[in-house]
Order: structure tokens, then sequence, then C-alpha cells
């Protein structure tokens, strides 16, 4: 390692250092400037109306709540007197959500979206369990599209729906069971129809 | 003016004023000799406190763009009293009082730091004519008075009552002591050519173009090169600041330190940084010397240029191990400043140099 | 004479350091500035996630996959879906295995980078973390552009992909290698050949390949002490038989070898991503699986070539919905037990530099 050679390349070093001072700087200025989020980005959760009615898509077929892999979703609902479903109560606790997108891959209905919106620190994580009032609210200005067989002829294979994986026939789920142990009183353990419900330890 | 050792140059008219209003309130004389130097004082210490804030600020927007990205941006424009700020933040934050017999030490390890920082400073020549005090024995002076930030850290590092703020302070010590003397020898090159310890004198040396010492090419470019290493590892930056970086497990001298008196050591190293510039400036690139600009914006320019150095520094290379920079330092410069003043004393014997 | 008693001290880098990558602690004896011993005390990080896995349903399992080794989260996955595939016996397409094979090498690339940028921060210089995660910010965001996240992606899902790339992707993963490819003189030219740098890791940790193989450390670790062994080509999987690459090898085995090899592997992935890009084929992108997916019962180990070594996952299922045990093998966790071999007789700073050069992170060591 002759002495020429290292103070060539100790000056190479500097060189290369000094020319990134012209150059601009690549960060942003946040928040006065936003990244324009890629239109896949999984964001917050978020619940999903109808573009004409404002009424919600979501019909509480519940494959949302058996497809998270953290329980965050709970669905609360009762079958009416033509034995359809309504949906009593839909909770989403952002604190247990690993943003992970698999209850958006398993509805059927364009009712659930990952928008691309994350702005939404609270001070205290009751804040952070919303409610249908929050999810709808904070849904009604993200697009989507609607995938929904009443509408269009055919279901698009485009989008953040193609491939869609296993959960796609609502009847018999796969039964996931309720790991948490931190929330005992999951309501809806009975409704399910799998055969594996340990009871998480 | 009664006062033989004050040259104030371009402010002679504010301090002439103001001789002339302790005359009109009928001081005694000492008294107005007092109130005079009181003044000069005051302003130098005004000034260099502006330069480190300001060194603080220009330190992170340099090491931002490097990174390609902006340092302080939102206090004020582009982040420009962001240092104002840190230091107020630092002086309201709590003093931590560490359980150590001496007491004494530890409170004043900082205020030594702090003040021989300063020290340097009285015979630096800002300007033409703009010197504190030009005393006959600038340079050693100089090199004298920068030893003490040694005893600053050995008292910080015996203080903390830590053995590793021990270990740290005296590592920190045993690098500032061994970097002294390739910087001295290299000084020795110039003085050798100068014939006169005097700061103002070295100066008017390289008066005229290319007369600077940088350019007397066999000893001179080396003597720069060496000094600047000295003066890298006597500041503790890059690559030798073992005793700040964090990554080490044994941490520096000032770990026990909080609020004001960080801020003290923390500011002592950037007037530290500033001071082995000027010396640099004045010593190889020529002082204040230089057309057509006021002498003062020269001396600052190429001042702020070795500091934009230093800087550029710390954030390309690497550090080096303890033992390896006393290694260097002993096994290395020491031999070449040594061979460089040999050699400068041969040209000068021998009348070799181009500039004669 | 008498000789003054020196006494050797223990000296805790514990859990919270600059220096050490995630929550490690190691306990040092030291006899004065010289490390004798250490001992690593891991399980600061650990998750359960292999217990978790018992009971979840088989593609309830990927995210927690992700989050086991989340620097090189595609593999994760990769590695995961690997083994259930072998066990159910499942075709994956062929644009799904490209697609995969792409999206690996990128982040390999990406864990590369980081790996640059932190061994050099450790060692003192502040730069060069800055450069590498500026382009990895490229790689993160062509991630985002296809599967939404920039960390933890779900995206190699069991029977194939999750979601095909979108038109932009290839576009911007070609400028992407390009301006990979004109960065190489910067990064070589800051450190490589640095004096300093040559002084800090040069001869430092040592590891001779008996010891290496004896530990089974594996990836830039072993092939930086010069023994050419590499999981995608002596235990080919998915479509790596089809793509031409080098495997790198460096002849010492100390830090500034294990330093140079990473670069250079992020050379050859290049290679692989510019030859996955040209011939990408047409096609399913996902196998289909039956909405309640048993596989049959039985046991299976897979094992992938991630950025950091070898990955493994061993699968037992007993016909059921969840997998009865999920076992994940993370390289970092032997390349941990080899620190106390390495690591001795050298002093603390160098220790430091060892320790980085190694390339642990903690969520493989701890799950």
């Amino acid at each position: 390692m002759g002495l020429v050679s290292a103070i060539k390349n100790l000056l190479k070093g500097l060189g290369i250092t000094g020319k990134h001072l012209g150059r601009h700087a690549i960060t942003i200025q946040y928040p006065e400037e936003r990244y324009q989020m890629p239109e896949r980005s999984r964001g917050i959760v978020v619940l999903l109306s109808d573009k004409e009615t404002g009424e919600l898509n979501c019909t509480a077929c519940e494959l949302c709540m058996r497809a998270c892999p953290t329980a965050a979703i709970r669905v609360e609902s009762h079958r009416d007197e033509n034995k359809k479903k309504v949906l009593d109560g839909f909770t989403l606790d952002n604190g247990l959500c690993c943003f992970c997108g698999l209850c958006e891959e398993a509805c059927n209905f364009s009712a659930l979206k990952m928008a691309t919106k994350y702005e939404f620190s609270t001070l205290t994580k009751q804040e952070l369990i919303w409610d249908v009032k929050k999810l709808q609210e904070v849904g009604l200005d993200v697009d989507y599209i609607d995938t929904r067989k009443k509408k269009k002829d055919k279901p698009d294979a485009d989008q953040a729906d193609s491939g869609k994986p296993t959960e796609e026939k609502p009847a018999p789920a796969e039964a996931p069971a309720n790991p948490n142990t931190d929330t005992p009183d999951v309501k809806n353990e009975d409704k399910k129809q799998g055969d594996q419900t340990d009871a998480g330890d | 003016m009664s006062t033989p050792l004050l040259a104030v140059g371009e402010l002679h008219g504010v301090f002439k004023s103001l001789h002339e209003l302790l005359v009109s309130l009928g001081l005694p004389q000492p008294w107005q000799s007092v109130v005079m130097y009181a003044a000069l004082g005051v302003t130098v210490f005004g000034v260099l406190s502006l330069l480190a804030l300001f060194l603080v600020w220009w330190e992170r927007k340099i090491a931002g763009h490097i990174q390609q990205r902006f340092g302080p941006m939102r206090v004020g424009w582009h982040g420009w009293y962001q240092t104002v700020m840190d230091a107020l933040k630092l002086l309201q934050k709590e003093d931590v009082r560490i359980d150590t017999r001496d007491r004494v030490v530890f409170f004043w390890a900082p205020v030594v730091c702090f003040v021989a920082a300063f020290l340097a400073y009285v015979v630096m020549p800002f300007g033409n004519g703009l010197i504190v005090a030009d005393l006959n024995i600038g340079i050693l002076y100089v090199m004298a008075v920068t030893t003490f930030t040694v005893i600053s850290l050995l008292m910080a590092g015996w203080g903390s009552n830590n053995k590793y703020a021990l270990l740290g302070g005296m590592r920190s010590a045993a690098q500032v002591v061994s970097y002294e003397v390739p910087m001295v020898v290299s000084l020795l090159a110039v003085i050798l050519y100068v014939g006169s310890l005097s700061m103002v004198d070295i100066v008017e040396s390289q008066s005229g173009w290319f007369n600077w010492f940088i350019f007397r090419v066999p000893f001179g470019p080396i003597a720069f090169v060496t000094y600047t290493i000295s003066a890298v590892a006597e500041a503790n930056r890059t690559p030798f600041d073992i005793p700040e970086a964090e990554q080490e497990l044994v941490a520096g001298y000032n770990i026990e330190y909080s609020g004001m008196k960080f801020a003290m050591f923390f500011l002592a190293e950037f007037v530290n940084m500033f001071t082995v510039s000027a010396i640099a400036t004045t010593v190889f690139l020529g002082g204040w010397n230089g057309p057509w600009l006021p002498s003062w914006l020269w001396f600052l320019g190429k001042t702020l240029f070795m500091v934009f150095l230093l800087m550029l520094f710390r954030w390309t290379y690497p550090r080096l191990r303890v033992d390896q920079l006393m290694e260097f330092a002993w096994k290395f410069l020491v031999p070449v400043t040594f061979a460089n003043l040999i050699l400068a004393g041969i040209v000068k014997h021998l009348g070799w140099g181009w500039w004669e | 004479m008498t000789r003054l008693r020196t006494e050797e001290f223990l000296v805790n880098m514990g859990p919270h350091h600059p220096s050490t990558h995630g929550v490690c602690r190691l306990i040092l004896t030291m006899d004065g500035e010289k490390v004798i011993a250490i001992e690593p005390v891991i399980g600061y990080l650990h998750r359960a996630i292999e217990k978790i896995c018992e009971n979840r349903t088989y593609p309830m399992c990927t995210p927690l996959m992700d989050r086991f080794e989340y620097v090189t989260a595609m593999a994760a996955d990769h590695v995961y879906a690997l083994a259930v595939e072998k066990l159910a016996g499942l075709e994956v397409p062929e644009r799904a295995e490209y697609l995969r094979v792409i999206m690996v090498e990128l982040n390999r690339i990406a864990s590369h980078l980081i790996f640059w940028g932190v061994t050099a921060m450790d060692i003192g210089a502040y730069t060069p973390f800055l450069y590498g995660l500026r382009e990895r910010e490229d790689i993160v965001d062509l991630f985002e552009m296809t599967c939404g996240q920039r960390l933890t992606y779900n995206y190699i899902r069991i029977g194939g992909v999750s979601q095909d790339i979108p038109p932009e992707f290839v576009p911007q993963c070609r400028a992407f290698i390009k301006k990979m490819w004109s960065k190489f003189s910067d990064y070589e030219g800051l450190l490589n050949e640095n004096p300093i740098w040559l002084a800090r890791t040069k001869g430092i940790g040592v590891l001779k390949p008996e010891t290496a193989i004896a530990y089974g450390a594996s990836g830039p670790v072993l092939r930086a002490s010069g023994v050419k062994y590499d999981v995608r080509r002596d235990d080919p999987y998915s479509v790596y038989d089809k793509f031409d690459f080098d495997i790198p090898t460096q002849k010492s085995g100390d830090s500034y070898d294990r330093f140079i090899q990473r670069i250079d592997e992020i050379k050859e992935s290049l290679k692989i991503i510019e030859q996955a890009l040209d011939n990408l084929p047409e096609g399913d992108i996902r196998a289909k699986l039956k909405p309640k997916f048993k596989p049959p019962e039985g046991e299976v180990y897979s094992r992938i070539e991630s950025a950091r070594g070898e990955m493994g996952c061993y699968v037992r299922s007993d016909g059921t919905v969840k997998p009865v045990r999920v076992k994940l093998r993370g390289s970092s966790f032997n390349h941990l037990m080899l620190m106390p071999i390495v690591g001795v007789d050298c002093l603390i700073a160098d220790l430091v530099a060892i320790f980085a050069t190694m390339d642990i992170i903690m969520p493989e060591v701890d799950r």
C-alpha cells in the first residue's frame, strides 16, 4: 500500500463526497410536501360505500374477520326475517392491524379496502379502535373499482384483486382460531363453522 | 492612544471615539486602558461566539448536503438560528450532579476548556492591523495555549468519577499531546524562513503574489499537509475522534456532562476548529494577504475554506483505532516533519527556492 | 521486583448500544483493551413467531414470515412458500417463479446496501449509510408499486405471488439497474482502497474455512472465507438453474473480505434481475388453492439462499388447516455463535468491526 496510492485514494474519497455538495437533496419537506403514494399502497383499512346510494357495501359475510391473522376485525350481525345478514357493528382495531392486506383480498363485495391514507396517529390506544361510522367516513373519498357481481358483468382480474387467495367461497371458511389471549370476549366464535377453535395459548 | 500594544487598524475610528469618551468622563489613566482592553476583549469574544454558532449551523448544512438531504430547515430560513435554539434548549436542561468527591475539578473542567479555546485569539491577525496584541512570541504563545485543553480533558475524565470517562479522557489527552509534536515541527519549518515568531511578521512575509508558504514547493506543501493532519487530531475530529465516538464502548470524557456544561465543551470544540484553521491560514495560506477585497474578508474566507476542508474530512473518512492513531503520529508524522524541517533548512541555506 | 496484578473485568455491551445491530447483548471479558471472551445473550427480540404459526392457517402465516426476517422479507416469505408447496405438491406457474426471483434478488440488493451503510457507520464513516439508503429507496419504491408495502410485503404467497407487476415496473426496474451499475464507482472509491478503512478491517477477525463449515456458517460469511457454496447453485430451487451468474469468493476471510464479498454479490444479483426481466414469461401468477387449504400429512424442510446465508423452514402438517410445527432456521444465529471464536484476542474497536461485517440481525436470531 504505497504512500502515493494512499494519498490518491484519500483525495478520491474527498472528491466523491465533495461532488454531492453540488447535487440537490432528495428528501422532501414533510408536511408541506407529501409523497405521492402508489395506488396499491397499503395504508389504513376503510369501509367502502356504494358510489350512488352511499350505503355500505358490506354484507356481514365475516370473511375478512376470518382472514385477519391478528383478529383485528370484529363483525357483529344478525339475520333478519329474510334470513339475510344485517350488519350491526364492525370494529377494526388499528393497533392490532398488521396491514397485511389479507382482509381486502378476502372480501368479495368491494366492501373493504386499504386506502393510501396513513396519517392517523392518536394519543390513546382506545382511539385507534374504529367503528363503522369512522371507517365509512374515512372511506368516503377513496376511489375503488366495484367488483360486485351485480354491477359489472364479470369481476375484472386486475388491480388489487388479482390472484385471489383461498378465501373465495364464502360458506365453509377456514375457521381460524382466535389467537389473541387479550381479547377473550370475541363474540362470533359460535358462528364459525370451523373445527379448530383452540382459544389461543 | 497611549496603549502601545493596541493596534486596531480598520476599527481605529470606533476605538478612538471610545477613548475620547473615557477621557471626557474623567477616568484616570489605568482605568482607561482597562476599559479599552475590556471593550476589545468583549468584541473579540462576541465575534467568535457568533462564529461558533455559525460554524455549528454550517457543519450541519454541509453534512446534510453531502448526504443529499437538507440540514436544519425549520428554524428560520434554512434553519439559520437552529444553533441559538439548541443553546437555549441546553440551558434549560437539568444539570446532573454526579456523585463525585472532586466537585471542583468536575465543575471547572468545561470552564477551562472554554477559556482555553479563546485564549489563542489574542494574537490572531484578523486583518491588516486587526490584532489584539502583536506579541513578538506570537506563534509560540498560540502553541502553548492550545495545550491547555489537555488539562481540561484530564479534569473532565477525573472529575466524572467514571472509569470509562477517565480512560476516555486519558486517551484524548494522549492523542492531543502526541499530535502537538508534528504540529509544532511543521510550523517550525515555516518559522525558519520568517525568522520571527510574531504572527504579523509571518503574514507580512507572505505578501505579494504566490508568496504563500503553501506554494513554496519543497517543504511548504508537506508542512501544510502534516500540519492539517495534526490539526484534525488536535481538534478531536474524525478520523481521530475516538473521544467523541458513540460506537466505541469506552466513551469520551464528556459523558457525565449535561446541559450548559456540555454546551461549553461542544462550543469549545468548534472554536478550537476555527483556531487551528486560522493558524493554518496565517502560516501557510498568506493570512490576510490578497488583492481588492478588505483584508479581514480574505482572512475569513481562507479560514472558512480550511474549516470546510476539516468538515469534509469528517464526513468522508472512517475512524482510526487508538493504537493506529498513536502509531501514525509517532512512527510516521514525527519523522516526516523532522525530515521536512531539515529539508527546509537545506533549502534556505542553499537558496534553492524559486521565490528567491 | 513486584509485578502489578492486572485483573480481567466484565463489560456489558448491552442491548441498547449504537453499534449492535438490533438488541443483542454481549458480555465481554476484557484484559485492558483486549477482548478475551464473549458471551452473547439473546432473546430480547423473541416474539414467539413459531408458536403463533401453530394457531394460524397456512395462508395466514405469510405476514408472520415477513416479520421473522424483516430486512429480507421477500426471502422469508419465499422459504415458507417453498416449504408448503413442497408439502402440498403444488405447481407454481412460471411467471410467478420469475417474479419471485426478481423480488428476492432486489431484496438481496437492498439488504446488502443496508449492510454496507451500517458497517461504514460503525467504523466511523457516516456518509455511506445515506448513500446506501438512497439506492434502497428506489428498490423499496418498486416494491411499494407492486405490493403496497415497503418492509413487510406479504407478496410471495403459497402457490405464487399475490399481485401481478404493474406496467411501469419493468421500465423503472431497468432504470434502477442502470443507475446501480453507475454507482459502483462511488461505492468502491469511497471505502475499498481507503487506507484508514484497510487499517481498520484488513486482517481483523479472520475466519478459517474449516471453522466456518464446522459452525454452520453460510452465505457471504462462508464465501468470504473461500468456500464456494451457494444454495442457489448447489441445491437449486425455483428457477435459479435457468440463470447465468457467478459465485464470487474471497481469499482470506477477514472483515475486509466479508465487506467486499457483499458488494460483489450485489453485482451478481443485478445480472440475475436483468436476465429475469428479459425472459419474463406471460401467464398466471398464482396456483389455485382450495378454500380450506389442507396439505397432506408429512414434514418438509426447504432452504434458500437469503442475503445473510442459508435460511430454512421446516413445516410439519397433520392434514388439518393449521401447521403442527413451523421451525425457522436463520443464518444469523450461527454467525452470532461464531462471535466468541472470531471476536476474541482483538481490541474492542475491532470487535465492533467484526460484529458489523458478520451482518447479524437479531430478528433472525431470536424469532
